[in-house]
């Protein structure tokens, strides 16, 4: 395995039961990079995280997580925001914070120091004497946030991070991530969200029912898809359908195709010779929801983000 | 940070989170003073029972029909004989008074009395004295036959002085006696036991706290859970401590202030081993007695997702710690039996065994051998309610077992 990767995982599978909730994922992580780990609900996104952590163990397959394939002997170099928050509720925001990065091998009074400095450059300063049971969900998932890279780890695995968060929560996440890896650090998250991994992802892949279905950088994952073109004709007419290419369809006072391979200017140039015009003209390039649902299906996602609806403050 | 000092650190850092959680909580001072109200209570009950015990004292009562200078000389005889009786085995207080015409049926109405409770009545000449008792005055009956006897030896010698004059000198015995050591044994075992019933418990629901709060993903994806296990025994344990170290003070102190004639009444208690030795081992025993039964109960906690499980699962648990105590404490007496050297070896019991053995011989040896034994099985016991918890909470096979079947493929 390279040591260049921060994360490396070949042909990873996990069976609850009968069941392979993770069937056979390959996952490279460049060290330096943001990488997202997307899916619908149920996709084995969590599970996957925690094998890689060494949390729970693989069936088959290997993992190496900075180099080492026993995880547990760099987790003093790995911070982690579980899917399920957890905090201690009796503990001062400030004391938790550095308790979990004793945890990783930081000594108390560092953290102590650190926790201070995260929460008032996170816009958290005026609670950082105030016990976990007084914040409001959004605060303690970002203190546990701030649990997780007090002691400076080369490696950061969020698991939904942005889930629950209300907007202004969400941006301040957003930017604790760039800063953390702008100081270095590989941040591996996963999400159902694809705002988030289209802004901030160097990588990502996509997993759907226990398999890695793609994997590469948003670029990548946006030219699975070609782009696609709306036209709306000056003079409609029924007889305009056949010199649209074939997959056109109808949508409000115009037309949705893809572009063809050899440009849209042909198309053009037939459509105003026939006396049609032009009376808007649109050509989009195709987001990484569109390669989501076709990748992972319509219905797929619709469930998911039912749930991330649910999940919202 | 080679492996061994990383799992030490992870180790205390959960065991001082432990620590300070349950220390720095006004629950902790209730739970510190509890010993209190157990004391208080006893207090009270104990009050409540001498009172009604001195009360029966005071009604209870043995009579000699007789007068002139057979009674003079049963009052002298009585006195006498009364010096060999501890406080509490004395004799029902003797009352003398005049027979009547027809004395049986004078002792037998003083059964009927009401105002006092008679165990035996004498009458008749004194050499053939008729003793008429109650059902439980049968040892009344008993004295006053042998209080009869006494006055006839004094009368036929003539005189009520001592027949010989002893002299008496104290000899100090060179250590404990058997029985004392005996007693020493059930004593430390019972001890021993109580702490550990009392503090070992306390471990029982530690885990109920992470898995309710999520937090045990944050510490399995940090430390193994071998540290967290560990973590918590260990923590508790400093709390255990502290409570010990309290009432240890309180107990030392207040017993320095005891009467010198209490502590003479434990003279002959005394261990095998000289008590500064078996102070160490009792406290040697103490730590692994908790942390055995600590993780014991620390593995079953940890099973149990809701308070109600934690609930239904004190029974066994206390079920178990019971058995343990008694089969240590049958064989306190019984040193060298095969039940004390199973007691010994079975590790769960092991400690009190052990305790119970310190009390009774000299030899040290079996001491080092025995604490060994116990340490191991508390590491076996944290590795396997480690391994339950990661594979039946967590959904994970072992690493070692799944290493063990890849090798065999």
């Amino acid at each position: 395995m390279s040591s260049d990767l921060a994360v490396s995982a070949t042909g990873l599978v996990k069976r609850f039961g009968n069941r392979r909730v993770v069937d056979g994922v390959d996952i490279a992580v460049p060290r330096g990079m943001i990488y997202g780990v997307l899916g619908p609900n149920g996709a084995g996104k969590t599970t996957t995280l925690r094998m890689l952590l060494g949390i729970i163990e693989p069936d088959e397959g290997e993992r190496t997580l900075l180099g080492n394939d026993r995880p547990r002997e760099v987790s003093d170099h790995v911070g982690y925001l579980p899917e399920e928050r957890g905090l201690y509720p009796s503990m001062k925001t400030t004391q938790a914070i550095a308790f979990m990065g004793a945890l990783r091998g930081l000594d108390w009074r560092t953290g102590r120091n650190r926790a201070v400095a995260l929460m008032e450059a996170t816009g958290l300063g005026h609670a950082t004497d105030q016990k976990i049971r007084k914040l409001s969900k959004g605060m303690a998932q970002l203190v546990q946030l701030l649990g997780s890279v007090v002691h400076q780890p080369d490696l950061l695995v969020l698991d939904e991070p942005f889930s629950g968060l209300d907007p202004v929560n969400q941006e301040r996440l957003e930017k604790l991530i760039l800063a953390e890896r702008d100081r270095g650090a590989t941040i591996l998250f996963s999400t159902h969200v694809m705002a988030h991994a289209e802004r901030l992802c160097d990588r990502l892949a996509i997993i759907a029912g226990g398999k890695v279905r793609f994997e590469g950088t948003v670029a990548d994952a946006r030219a699975t898809l070609p782009f696609k073109a709306h036209y709306v004709p000056h003079h409609p007419n029924p007889g305009i359908r056949a010199l649209l290419p074939a997959d056109a369809a109808p949508e409000g006072d115009g037309w949705r195709f893809t572009l063809p391979d050899e440009g849209i200017e042909g198309t053009l140039v037939k459509l105003i010779d026939a006396g049609y015009g032009i009376s808007g003209l649109s050509i989009e390039r195709p987001s990484l929801h569109d390669v989501f649902v076709r990748i992972v299906g319509a219905k797929a996602l619709a469930e998911a983000e039912a749930l991330e609806a649910e999940a919202q403050p | 940070m080679s492996s061994l000092a990383r799992l030490i650190r992870q180790t205390l850092t959960i065991a001082r989170r432990d620590f300070v959680a349950t220390v720095f909580t006004p629950t902790f001072l209730l739970f510190l003073f509890a010993p209190l109200m157990m004391v208080g209570f006893g207090a009270v009950g104990g009050v409540g029972a001498a009172s009604i015990s001195k009360s029966g004292d005071d009604k209870a009562r043995i009579v000699l029909l007789a007068s002139g200078e057979s009674a003079r000389t049963a009052v002298a005889a009585d006195r006498q004989l009364r010096t060999m009786f501890r406080s509490l085995e004395q004799p029902p207080r003797l009352i003398v008074e005049n027979p009547g015409p027809n004395p049986e049926a004078q002792g037998r109405a003083m059964f009927e009395r009401k105002e006092s409770d008679t165990y035996a009545v004498m009458y008749g000449p004194l050499d053939r004295p008729q003793i008429l008792h109650s059902v439980n005055g049968a040892r009344s009956a008993s004295y006053l036959a042998a209080l009869a006897d006494q006055v006839l030896r004094t009368q036929r010698a003539g005189t009520t002085a001592p027949l010989s004059e002893a002299t008496k000198i104290v000899v100090a015995r060179p250590g404990a006696s058997a029985g004392g050591q005996g007693q020493a044994a059930f004593f430390a075992t019972t001890a021993l036991f109580m702490i550990s019933l009392l503090l070992a418990g306390q471990v029982v629901g530690t885990m109920a706290e992470e898995r309710s709060n999520k937090v045990i993903e944050v510490l399995a994806a940090a430390v193994p859970l071998e540290s967290v296990f560990f973590g918590k025994l260990i923590g508790m344990f400093g709390v255990a401590l502290l409570f010990l170290g309290f009432w240890g003070t309180v107990v030392v102190n207040v017993g320095s202030l005891l009467p010198v004639k209490l502590a003479t009444a434990f003279i002959d208690v005394g261990p095998a081993v000289g008590l500064p030795m078996f102070g160490l081992l009792f406290v040697a025993y103490f730590v692994t007695s908790y942390m055995l039964l600590g993780a014991v109960f620390l593995g079953l906690g940890a099973q149990a997702s809701t308070q109600r499980e934690l609930q239904m699962m004190s029974l066994p648990i206390t079920i178990f710690q019971v058995a343990m105590w008694g089969l240590a404490s049958a064989t306190a007496l019984n040193p060298d039996s095969g039940l004390a050297t199973a007691a010994a070896a079975f590790p769960f019991s092991s400690p009190f065994a052990m305790v119970a053995r310190a009390a009774n011989s000299a030899e040290i040896w079996p001491h080092l051998l025995a604490l060994a034994w116990q340490a191991l099985w508390v590491g076996i016991t944290v590795t396997v309610a480690a391994r339950l918890f990661r594979r039946g909470v967590l959904q994970s096979g072992s690493p070692g077992l799944r290493l063990r079947r890849r090798a065999s493929t």
